[in-house]
């Protein structure tokens, strides 16, 4: 029986690259891994947006009316949803001049208890030394 | 041995990282190890049979085909494969389809994951 | 931590690099980011090549671009792919790639 900390790194802009999505779809994935582990493992992700990857957490998204695609705003209450702690790097929010109230904080409004933490990067760089594994998107 | 997951989500042709990843699995199978690889994104383009091997592109098929006849375990994401019009009578036989999760009960397993994201 | 890091470009778009630290790093220069080991632009050394670090430079990648490695720094070791899995099995405990 063993835990395995994965920590998923998000650290480019969403949309032009298909990474900042897949990085969320693969943590939130981990809801279902227990049918192929041993019974007891487990896997726990935690998403940590940095550098330009912050962006990916402005809040009323639109890609859906635009494109047709579930946006990266969506996909991130999806996250909190299922109780994955997600982290935003305060310094690089800081850095593009984007306040609490631009970004998405919680998925209060789809019944998520989780909220968006957001951190120093030490913090970041602290989950990433405390991983087992660490995933660059 | 040591395991080894690798997760590829760069096209084959284009990016060379999965010309990349395939000599880093080949090189580790020699060196006795067990090696998984997950094709994600763009990645799983690779799966489609009857690759044209022209000179001018790089070439995953009779790659794929070696590394799983030495054991690699190789999946496609089902979903990302599907979106990109492949179907599995498209694709190389061996091949395994599943969902992300794959991947992560995959790493769960592995001494060491290698994550080539980015394009 | 020992983190092993893939440089795969020689422009890098992501800064994490410079603001991650570890106890023990590697620098694994691959794919364009072998330019990092070879290119000198008005006469400088990549500045990523300052950092507190173990440098590594892919052979194979030196030699699809037309690169040998006879300008190669002596405190950058020129591997091959077998030096690779060996680095990531016995020498760092994680990866990333850039």
């Amino acid at each position: 029986m063993a835990d395995k900390k994965l920590a998923f790194i998000v650290q480019r802009t969403p949309y032009k690259s298909e990474n900042p999505k897949l990085a969320l779809t693969h943590a939130i994935s981990y809801q279902t891994v227990e049918i192929l582990l041993e019974d007891g493992d487990t896997v726990t992700p935690t998403v940590c947006l940095v550098g330009d990857g912050v962006i990916a957490c402005l809040k009323d998204q639109k890609a859906m009316e635009t494109y047709g695609i579930t946006s990266t705003e969506m996909h991130l209450k999806s996250a909190l949803l299922v109780d994955l702690d997600v982290m935003v790097c305060k310094e690089d929010l800081d850095r593009f001049g984007i306040s609490e109230s631009m970004i998405v904080l919680d998925a209060e409004d789809m019944g998520a208890d989780k909220k968006i933490q957001i951190v120093p990067f030490a913090s970041i760089v602290e989950t990433i030394k405390n991983a087992n594994h660490v995933l660059f998107f | 041995m040591a395991v080894l997951s690798m997760g590829i989500f760069s096209s084959l042709i284009g990016s060379m990282s999965t010309d990349f990843a395939i000599k880093l699995a080949s090189s580790a199978i020699e060196k006795g190890h067990k090696v998984n690889l997950w094709l994600s994104g763009n990645a799983v383009g690779l799966v489609k049979k009857s690759q044209k091997h022209l000179k001018d592109y790089s070439t995953g098929e009779k790659h794929l085909i070696d590394l799983m006849q030495k054991g690699v375990e190789i999946c496609t994401c089902e979903a990302c494969t599907y979106a990109r019009g492949i179907q599995k009578a498209d694709a190389i036989e061996g091949v395994q389809w599943n969902a992300m999760h794959w991947y992560l009960a995959k790493i769960h397993s592995s001494d060491r994951v290698l994550q080539i994201g980015g394009e | 931590m020992k983190l092993a890091v893939f440089v795969s470009d020689y422009r890098l778009n992501v800064d994490t690099l410079d603001r991650l630290t570890s106890a023990k790093l590697g620098i694994i220069l691959v794919q364009n980011g072998v330019y990092h080991a070879t290119l000198k632009e008005n006469g400088k050394p990549s500045s990523l090549l300052g950092k507190n670090a173990d440098y590594y430079v892919l052979m194979d990648d030196l030699e699809t671009r037309g690169l040998g490695s006879a300008t190669i720094d002596d405190n950058i070791k020129v591997i091959s792919y077998g030096d690779i899995v060996d680095l990531i099995f016995n020498e760092y405990e994680k990866t990333a790639w850039l």
